[in-house]
């Protein structure tokens, strides 16, 4: 059944001129629905850990104290102030080559390509995600926590039960907006060839010159996982309305 | 009248030494004396900058004083110099503001519990019990499950209260809790402040109204300009104050 319905879709495609032919390739098409599930899982996994990185940044700038947030700062800098491809290349060309020297030898390294992409992305969106939750604590009233501080919160009491919860809502579009970002970013990962989407993609078009049909799927693919996301968002923002607060 | 059901030596709870504070080249507070004694409800009115507030503040160790004594209890708030410690004293006592402060994603249920439970390491259904029966004593009950943007700012201020009471104070600290209300919601809070007076609860409050502060008060205490001008029995302040300065300050008001 759907063996039919593909060999349907691959003589529409070439009704209009458009050979998608790989998909009847058993091997193909495999790891192309792999670069998918790849390009998904390095989304959901690169948004995850970039988000706990954006937290603890955004706990260290927010602290007080200079010798937490100064080193905080300049890492959030450099992040932001150098390409993320840059990063790629410069983590996995350069710190993954010391790191093989300094565990002896490439076999008994357990990062990955694909661990070290979802490290640096990690690392530069989490630098993201800290500005836009700096801004959210420190739009939380100067008041409010003088309150909870006046409870017996302490500094990490009042961080995890009001400023971040606060910060969270306030700085929801900002995070999801970075959270498409990422999505977009995982294609990055093409150029130390983990076999997500964009790489998976590009083999196939290497063997069967079919770029704009190979294109289009791509778009597609993007275009879903990045609606999800921000539907997602949207959900989120209803779900975590504080009623009656600033609406 | 206050009750004058309490023996008339009673320890004091609270006692500032010849406090002095300053804000950069502002002096704010020139060697307060303030002594509050178990049980007893002191109101402190005065002239808006007077330093009311930054009194309120010393006492639970959110500023520290230049010079001279603060103590609660047994305990030295002018000379604690960790955080641990100064939040062991603020678990003891309570301190209600005039903007609620409420944390607005939290329900009114959650915003009780939330100190008692994660401060105090109070268990959940002990701490949701003593919720409800505080919500019913500040009559709000039917609130629990409301948020605070749901509700009217006299209720979001008992609420307040109720948060306060919840940790078990041994004092609590009113900082003009009913300037920021609509008239018809002053009467509600103040209510709930005099029967928690009469329960012996110790209070110090800065407050604005006087007919109020006259009528739950054991001692009134006015400040100017940084320093304490006179205290006295609400009667001597309101009716025959000393100072010219307080006279002047009452007579403003009445007019
Ligand atoms: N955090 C602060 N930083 C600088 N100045 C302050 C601060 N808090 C209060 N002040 C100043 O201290 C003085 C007394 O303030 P406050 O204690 O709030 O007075 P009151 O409560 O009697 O109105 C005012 O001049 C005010 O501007
Ligand atoms: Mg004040």
């Amino acid at each position: 059944m759907p063996e039919s319905w593909l060999r349907a879709f691959i003589a529409a495609g070439r009704t209009v001129g458009l050979n998608y032919a790989f998909l009847l390739d058993a091997r193909e098409r495999a790891s192309w629905l792999r670069g998918i599930a790849l390009t998904a899982e390095l989304s959901v996994l690169t948004i995850l850990c970039s988000l706990l990185v954006g937290i603890a940044l955004a706990g260290l700038l927010t602290s007080g104290r200079p010798w937490l947030a100064r080193p905080a700062r300049a890492f959030v800098e450099l992040m932001r102030n150098t390409p993320t491809l840059v990063q790629i290349y410069c983590a996995f060309f350069v710190l993954n080559m010391l790191l093989n020297q300094l565990v002896g030898g490439a076999q008994n390294n357990p990062l990955t390509a694909y661990a070290w992409a979802v490290i640096v992305l990690s690392t530069h969106y989490g630098a993201y995600h800290a500005e836009a939750l700096r801004a959210g604590i420190e739009a939380v009233p100067r008041a409010m926590r003088e309150s909870a501080i006046s409870l017996g919160f302490s500094r990490r009491e009042l961080l995890a039960h009001v400023e971040l919860p606060l910060a969270f809502r306030f700085a929801l579009p900002s995070l999801f907006n970075n959270f498409v970002d990422v999505v977009k970013s995982t294609t990055l990962a093409s150029a130390i060839a983990v076999g997500e989407v964009t790489y998976a993609s590009l083999m196939i078009w290497v063997e069967r010159d079919n770029v704009l049909e190979m294109m289009i799927l791509i778009f597609l693919v993007y275009g879903v996982l990045t609606l999800l996301v921000s539907r997602l968002g949207i959900l989120l923002e209803n779900r975590l309305r504080m009623p009656g607060y600033g609406h | 009248m206050p009750p004058a059901h309490q023996p008339p030596e009673r320890p004091p709870l609270v006692e500032l030494r010849q406090v002095h504070l300053s804000f950069g080249s502002n002096h704010v507070l020139k060697g307060i004396d303030l002594n509050v004694r178990k049980g007893d409800a002191v109101s402190i009115i005065g002239p808006s900058g007077s330093g009311k507030s930054t009194i309120l503040r010393c006492i639970n160790g959110l500023l520290t004083p230049e010079r001279g004594e603060v103590v609660v209890g047994d305990t030295p708030v002018h000379a604690l110099r960790t955080e641990a410690e100064r939040i062991a004293l603020r678990k003891r006592i309570g301190f209600v503001f005039q903007q609620y402060n409420l944390f607005p994603h939290l329900t009114v249920l959650e915003n009780i519990v939330l100190a008692p439970v994660r401060i105090l390491g109070v268990a959940r259904e002990t701490a949701e019990r003593e919720a409800r029966e505080l919500l019913a004593k500040v009559r709000l009950a039917d609130k629990i499950d409301a948020y605070p943007g749901q509700l009217s700012g006299g209720q979001q201020q008992r609420v307040a209260i109720a948060r306060a009471l919840a940790m078990h104070p041994e004092l609590v600290l009113f900082d003009e809790v009913t300037s920021a209300l609509d008239p018809e919601t002053v009467g509600e809070v103040l209510s709930v402040i005099r029967q928690l007076v009469e329960d012996g609860m110790t209070c110090l409050l800065v407050t604005h109204e006087m007919r109020f502060a006259e009528e739950v008060s054991h001692e009134i205490v006015f400040t100017d300009g940084g320093e304490i001008v006179e205290r006295g029995t609400p009667r001597d302040i309101f009716h025959a104050p000393r100072s010219p300065r307080t006279h002047a300050f009452i007579n403003g008001l009445r007019n």
